[in-house]
Order: C-alpha cells, then sequence, then structure tokens
C-alpha cells in the first residue's frame, strides 16, 4: 500500500498532465490534418523544429513568450513546406511526412554544431523557459489538491482549454465543418465550391501551430533545454493516437492523458530502480496496448472479414458456422 | 427560395429557361456532343432521352459549368451567359442533381442540405434554424425527412431527396435530375414525380435525364432525343408514343416482349434449403429462403430493391456467410468455400453494383475480363501473365459483346454504364460456369444494350446453364424468367409462372401482401 501511496497521488496527477500537454497539443495540431483527410506523419518534425527554434529565439530576445513565437513561426514553415508538396504537388504525404522528419532531425543537429559548437543538447546560454502560473485561490479553494489546475506553464492550459474549442470548432464553425467534409468526401466539397486545396493548407498550417507550440513546450517548459530529438517520438505516438481516434478532440484527449499517465508513471518507477530501458518503454506498451483494445472491437470491416474468411478456410471443421463462430 | 414575378406567360413565345445553341464538345477523336440545340421553357418538365453514350450528361455537364464545350454558346434565362464553372449556373438559378451522390455520410441531413451556405449566428452554425428550414422545404414539397438523422445511415432514395433538397436551397428555378429514377423503387419514383410535378406547379423548370421511357411519358412534357452525340428532335410529350420514341432513340424497333423458348428442366444445380442471413446491421436480412434453380431454366427473383436480394446474391457467391440453412451448388456446400472455390465450382456472377464488385474502374478492358482467370492457362503460366492472349481474347469480346471502345487497352473507366456492364457480362457469361448469378443485368443500361443483355441470358440458358436473374424490373423478369420468387423482408411470398406473369399479383406480393391461393403454378 504504502509503495502504491508513493507512486499515485496528487504528485502524479499533475505530472501526468504536464506529460500529456505536448502529445496532446501535436494530436491535436494532427487532428486538424487528419480530418482533412492529410496523413501528417510529419508531426515529430513540426515538433522538433519548434522545440529548437524556441530555445534559438528565446536566447535571442531573452523573453519565453518570443521564444514560443519562434519555435511556432518554425514548425509553421515546416507545415507550409509540407502542404505545398502534399497539398499542390501532390506527392505522397508519408514520404513528405518522412523526409520532413528527417530534415528536422539533422537540420537541428547542424544548426547545434554551427552555432553554439556543440553536439547532444543546449543548456544554459540565458535560455529562459516558460514562467508558471499561479492560479490565485487555488490553493486556498483546494488545498493540497491545488497542484492539480494551478502551477501550469500557459502551454499546458492552452493545450487543455483547446479540447473543448476544437469539439466546438468542428460541430459548429463553417471551417470546421468545411475540414470535415474535405477530409471526409472530398468530391461533395468541390461540388459546393469549397476549395479543398485552400482548406487542406489552413488545416496544415493550423497543425504546424499547435504542433510548435508543443514543441515550445518540450524545451521551455519544465526543462529548459534542447536536446537532440528531443521529441523522442512523441509526434510518432501522436499519429498513432489519431489513426485510433479519427481525429476526434475527445478520443485524442482520452489517448493522450492515457500516453501521459504512462509516462509520468514511468519516471517514477525509474526512481525505483528498474532498468531505464524498459522503464521507458511503459508509456508506449501501455498506450499500444490500450488503443488497440479499444479499436479491437470497431476494427474495419475489411479485416473482419479477411479473419472471417480465414477462419473458414483454415478450418475443415464443420463446427465453424459461415460467420467464423462456434454455435454455443 | 425566389418569387416568381408575375404569373407564368405560356403563350407561343415563352421565355427559355435554359437556351443551348450549337454546343459541340470532344474528348479527343471522340464527339460527345454535336452542334446540339437544345431550348428548355420555363414551367415545363423536359426530359432528354437517349442511350448510354448519347451524350446526355455531356450536354448537361456542359450546361451546369462542369465541362467548357469547345463551340457553342449558353443562354440561361434570356442571358448570354459563358458557364465557366457550377458557381456561375448556381447564380444564375440552375440545380443539378447528379446521377452520383455527393454527401458527406457523417454529417446530419440538414448540414449536408446547408454545406457550403450554413446559416449562422453570432459565428456559430445555427443547427436549429437550418434543421427548421429543411424541415419546411421538405414539407412544401414533399420530400420526406429527417432533418436531424445521419445520412450515412440513410437509404439510396432518401439521400436524392437530399440532394434535392440542397438544389432548392440554393435557390434553384430550374433544377436538372440526372437519370434520377435509376437508384430508386418504383415507389419512390412515384413520389419522385410528384415532388417535380410540385415544382412546376410553382414555376420552376426541371430538366429530367432519362433513359426509361415509361418514365419519360409519363412525367415529361417536352422530349429531346439525343443519338450519337447528335439531337435527333425536341418534341411534345403528347404527340408521342412510345414506340415512335424507341425509334428516335436507337434508329430500329425494340420489343420487350416474353422471348420465346423451349422448355427445358434439367438437374437441379442450385439448391437453396431454409437459408438464414443477416445484412450489415446484423439484422435478418434473409428468412427461411428455399428454392431450387435447374439447368436451361431462368428464375427470376423479383422484388423492390433491399429486400433481401442483394444478401442472397451475396450468399450465394460467398461473399456473406449464412447465419442458417445451406446453399449448394451442384451438391457442394456453398459455406464450406472461398469465393474462388465457389466460381470454380462453377459460379458465374454479374454482381449487382457493377462499380463495386463488377470492375476495376482505373484498369483497362483487358484486365478487367481477365479478372478471376489470371490463373489459369491460356492466360497465364507459371505465375506469367500471357498478355498477347489476354488481349486478344479482350479483343474478341468487346466484338462479340459490342463494347463500344477503342480497344482492349481502353480504361474501364472512360466507358459509359452500358458498355462497363457488358465487359462485366462478356467476362461472366465466358468463363464456362453452369450457374450464373445475374443481379440488375440492365441497370442504367440503353435500350439497345439491354436486347444484347437479354438475347444473350437467353442463348445462355439455351445452353444449359441455370440462372438465377434478380431485377427490381419486372418487365425484364417477364420477358426472361421461366419462373418468378417475389421476395418481401428476406421471406419469398410467392412464385408465379414467367409466362403470361400476372403484374397485380407480383405486385401484391412485393407489397408484402399473401397472394391469394391459387392452384399452385406450374414451374
Amino acid at each position: 500500500m504504502e509503495i502504491l501511496d508513493k507512486l499515485v497521488n496528487v504528485a502524479l496527477i499533475a505530472a501526468t498532465l504536464r506529460t500529456t500537454a505536448p502529445i496532446l497539443l501535436v494530436a491535436l495540431g494532427g487532428s486538424f490534418t487528419t480530418k482533412a483527410g492529410i496523413f501528417n506523419i510529419g508531426l515529430e518534425g513540426q515538433m522538433l523544429v519548434g522545440a529548437f527554434f524556441a530555445v534559438i529565439g528565446s536566447i535571442w530576445t531573452g523573453s519565453a513568450f518570443a521564444g514560443v513565437a519562434c519555435g511556432v513561426a518554425a514548425a509553421l514553415v515546416f507545415a507550409l513546406v509540407f502542404a505545398v508538396l502534399v497539398v499542390s504537388f501532390r506527392a505522397n504525404e508519408v514520404v513528405v511526412g518522412l523526409a520532413l522528419n528527417i530534415l528536422a532531425g539533422g537540420m537541428t543537429i547542424s544548426l547545434m554544431k554551427a552555432i553554439f559548437g556543440t553536439r547532444g543538447s543546449i543548456v544554459g546560454h540565458g535560455i529562459v523557459g516558460l514562467p508558471k502560473v499561479q492560479l490565485p485561490g487555488a490553493r486556498a479553494v483546494l488545498g493540497s489538491w491545488a497542484p492539480l489546475i494551478s502551477g501550469f506553464t500557459p502551454i499546458v492550459y492552452v493545450a487543455f482549454i483547446a479540447v473543448p474549442l476544437l469539439v466546438l470548432f468542428y460541430n459548429r464553425t463553417r471551417l470546421g465543418l468545411y475540414i470535415r467534409v474535405v477530409g471526409e468526401k472530398p468530391e461533395a466539397a468541390e461540388a459546393l465550391g469549397i476549395s479543398i486545396t485552400r482548406v487542406r493548407y489552413i488545416a496544415s498550417l493550423l497543425c504546424g501551430l499547435l504542433a510548435g507550440l508543443a514543441g515550445a513546450h518540450l524545451s521551455l517548459g519544465y526543462i529548459t533545454m534542447f536536446t537532440e530529438n528531443m521529441s523522442s517520438g512523441r509526434g510518432f505516438m501522436a499519429v498513432a493516437i489519431l489513426i485510433f481516434s479519427n481525429g476526434d478532440p475527445l478520443k485524442v484527449l482520452a489517448g493522450c492523458l492515457l500516453f501521459g499517465f504512462a509516462d509520468a508513471f514511468s519516471l517514477r518507477l525509474q526512481t525505483f530502480g528498474y532498468p531505464s530501458y524498459l522503464v521507458l518503454t511503459v508509456p508506449y506498451v501501455v498506450a499500444l496496448t490500450a488503443l488497440f483494445a479499444l479499436s479491437y472491437r470497431a476494427r474495419p470491416k475489411v479485416i473482419t472479414e479477411t479473419l472471417a474468411s480465414m477462419q473458414r478456410l483454415l478450418s475443415t471443421d464443420k463446427n465453424i458456422g459461415p460467420d467464423g463462430k462456434h454455435p454455443s | 427560395m425566389v418569387s416568381n414575378a408575375g404569373s407564368p406567360t405560356l403563350h407561343m413565345k415563352a421565355e427559355m429557361a435554359v437556351a443551348l445553341t450549337g454546343i459541340t464538345k470532344r474528348f479527343g477523336a471522340f464527339v460527345a456532343n454535336d452542334g446540339i440545340d437544345l431550348a428548355v421553357r420555363r414551367g415545363e418538365i423536359h426530359a432528354i432521352i437517349g442511350e448510354n453514350g448519347a451524350g446526355k450528361t455531356t450536354l448537361m455537364n456542359i450546361l451546369f459549368g462542369l465541362l467548357q464545350p469547345d463551340e457553342g454558346s449558353i443562354r440561361l434565362n434570356g442571358e448570354e451567359t459563358v458557364v465557366t464553372d457550377p458557381a456561375v449556373a448556381i447564380k444564375a438559378g440552375l440545380g443539378m442533381v447528379h446521377q452520383h451522390f455527393k454527401l458527406v455520410p457523417s454529417l446530419s441531413v440538414a448540414d449536408n442540405v446547408f454545406l457550403g451556405m450554413e446559416i449562422r449566428r453570432h459565428g456559430m452554425i445555427d443547427h436549429a434554424a437550418q434543421i427548421a428550414r429543411t424541415r419546411e422545404l421538405s414539407k412544401r414539397f414533399g420530400l420526406q425527412v429527417d432533418p436531424t438523422e445521419r445520412v450515412g445511415l440513410l437509404s439510396v432514395g432518401i439521400e436524392q431527396r437530399i440532394e434535392i433538397l440542397k438544389v432548392l436551397v440554393r435557390g434553384a428555378r430550374t433544377i436538372i435530375l440526372d437519370e434520377p429514377t435509376a437508384v430508386l423503387t418504383p415507389q419512390e419514383s412515384r413520389e419522385l414525380f410528384q415532388t417535380l410535378r410540385s415544382f412546376v406547379a410553382e414555376g420552376m423548370t426541371v430538366i429530367f435525364i432519362s433513359h426509361h421511357l415509361e418514365e419519360v411519358m409519363e412525367v415529361s412534357d417536352t422530349v429531346t432525343v439525343l443519338r450519337n452525340g447528335k439531337k435527333v428532335a425536341t418534341r411534345p410529350t403528347a404527340e408521342l408514343n412510345k414506340d415512335e420514341l424507341v425509334r428516335m432513340m436507337v434508329g430500329r424497333e425494340v420489343s420487350f416482349d416474353r422471348r420465346p423458348r423451349t422448355p427445358s428442366r434439367g438437374d437441379v444445380v442450385l439448391d437453396v434449403k431454409e437459408l438464414w442471413a443477416r445484412d450489415d446491421r446484423r439484422l435478418p436480412a434473409l428468412r427461411d429462403v428455399s428454392f431450387a434453380v435447374r439447368s436451361g431454366e431462368v428464375v427470376g427473383i423479383a422484388g423492390v430493391a433491399g429486400n433481401g436480394q442483394t444478401e442472397l446474391a451475396e450468399v450465394l457467391s460467398g461473399l456473406r456467410p449464412a447465419s442458417h440453412g445451406s446453399a449448394r451448388l451442384k451438391g457442394r456446400d456453398l459455406a464450406t468455400l472461398s469465393p474462388r472455390e465457389i466460381r470454380e465450382a462453377g459460379l458465374a456472377h454479374v454482381p449487382g453494383d457493377r462499380m463495386v464488385r463488377g470492375v476495376d474502374r482505373n484498369a483497362s478492358i483487358a484486365a478487367n475480363m481477365l479478372m478471376g482467370r489470371q490463373h489459369r492457362a491460356p492466360w497465364s503460366s507459371s505465375g506469367v501473365l500471357n498478355w498477347t492472349a489476354i488481349s486478344q481474347n479482350a479483343s474478341r469480346l468487346i466484338k462479340d459483346f459490342d463494347i463500344r471502345a477503342q480497344g482492349p487497352g481502353d480504361a474501364v473507366k472512360r466507358l459509359s454504364g452500358g458498355n462497363i456492364q457488358k465487359v462485366v457480362l462478356a467476362r461472366e457469361f465466358t468463363n464456362g460456369a453452369d450457374f450464373l448469378l445475374i443481379d440488375q443485368p440492365t441497370r442504367g443500361v440503353d435500350i439497345g444494350a439491354q436486347e444484347a443483355i437479354h438475347d444473350e441470358i437467353m442463348r445462355q440458358r439455351a445452353a444449359g446453364r441455370a440462372i438465377l436473374l434478380i431485377s427490381v424490373q419486372l418487365d425484364e423478369l417477364a420477358a426472361l424468367a421461366d419462373r418468378i420468387l417475389v421476395m418481401f423482408n428476406g421471406r419469398i411470398m410467392g412464385e408465379v409462372a414467367g409466362d403470361g406473369a400476372d403484374e397485380d399479383r407480383i405486385g401484391m406480393m412485393m407489397a408484402g401482401v399473401a397472394a391469394p391461393e391459387r392452384a399452385a403454378e406450374p414451374a
């Protein structure tokens, strides 16, 4: 019990919210492209350049918020390049996304070397981190539970507030509706004079915006440093969550919270001396298992049919009914 | 809605809603429209009729701005207009209901209707207002729909109503419908005609594309006939009869009479016993269906679309599991066979939806004709395809089945509906199967091609094939079938002899009324 208390407490939940924020932001960004019918595997790269240029901007200007703006701007440039290639030139989205991810990785390393003459990470150099927002009165009302809502960086709040806003956006605004239509039935959009190109550009840029914020949160949020490949697969995790959630903000939130919790939990486990390599896999294993379990029921018809016919083919057992089930 | 200014003046030179002059459109060497003139008076239902590939859809796409004509001019409401894109046409009061619907499944009916011109309040979409407005319009024109329902859950007939509502909401005064009845049940078609008449009663104009003679005679005021990209004539419907119309359309006489036949009754090829199956929503779609098909006979399945015919075809072709009962093809239980094994056991399948299960639109005619036999000699050996043989075979079939195409390398998607169907028939009828499962063989196919398809089915019968013919067209069944089984709600309601089939009795059974007991019909 004591161990459990140590593991699960207010601090863990607060840590969950912190670790959820960047993946939630980048996944919500990806929700725009997913809904608009673009498979955006370039989230990872956008996040990474966001993180790098947030640090650069912070050093140059001495302001965390200007740093965030720089990070966002860099991610937007990546998003724009992605959109130009994928939307205008109809290049394969997976190829372009992967290429931009590799470019982001290589570019940040080279620039690090060129500017700071180091490899690995940028620490110090006057990086200004984001301030923590202490909500007035939180401690008075919630007492020891206050860390659940107070003391996060602004970007964490942005991430969680973005969820209901996106729900509203998709259901009640024209642009949100158009993004859905363009993704689900482009020929309908075309017939009604909705510009698919324009909507997809907007969706890509909105995605870049949130991915940039997510990156900035990584490097200016709780740790103020940039390290090589700092997004460490969060962008890909977000892609996985997007595939399973179909970009629905609430489902994205659920997936991200699960991942964030597993992430925070694994950090906790590290302090107990488990091998860190194993521990680090925990969030990914948990998230993937859960997503698989969730989606197994709602698996596409193609898979169901294939499974059923495979079962039929493999069995000469007449007890298996044509629907692939043993009559009980 | 725009209110109609003044009462419509219907004297000799009534204003033209649409006037096309000398429209010519070429696709490469192919002339789809050749100097076509078309004048549509305001307030009439104007039918455009012609065989598949006659140029009807091309002409309407030009009118609606989806294609640009190579020559000719367009006047809308008396004004010379260059219709550069559909927005121009919509602005001029034109609305088009396409053959293939463009609705978004996850959105509600009202959202679909107002897509692109949402009603907004404080920058947010006002769902309540859209629903109210949709409801009002649907009442006014007898287009029954529930505005709050998700489109993905609705039937094709209702989807069409939504498409019409979309056009109305955009203020259309001239409505173009491209083959609207092709997807409808007879009942839905009648409702559609009511709606079209209510449009005209409000001073609107309807342009109605069809190749269904009876519909055209029933609903239109004026008919324009196209053939091979040229206009044959424009005549008031009242002055025409069906024979004349057919002659103008195909340039030759066509009859839909019962096909003569010699009685033949061979062995049972397909034996279906107490078959049950569920549909995609897991609801029972086939209930206790039993029948047999013998070699040398055509058994027809009649019924309003959606009463289990699709599921029956899917079970018989191995695409859907049966939940109970058995279907045996030449004694072999289909439940134990994969679709390919069923085909090898002797099934040829002409699917009801040719674009989904009949062809790969992007592949060539030759490749489509190869499908299903690619693993057999002479089409391939040791896993390598013999394209010379494949291509020669395709050329021969193109000739035999009179498929209008440039050659075996042509992509199927460039063909008209009737020619695509002929590609499917050519493949299925030549693979030597003993059992032919033919689902809606002439849906969306012109009369000339219908004749050819019927001839081919009768030839297959004479060759001793067992044929199950599923069709929503009673006249087709009456012309071809030896026996007609009527399906309703997944059950077989009864059986009628094809010879001198009593349409009233079939109609009652199609509507779910058990037919009055009569002396057993000799099959």
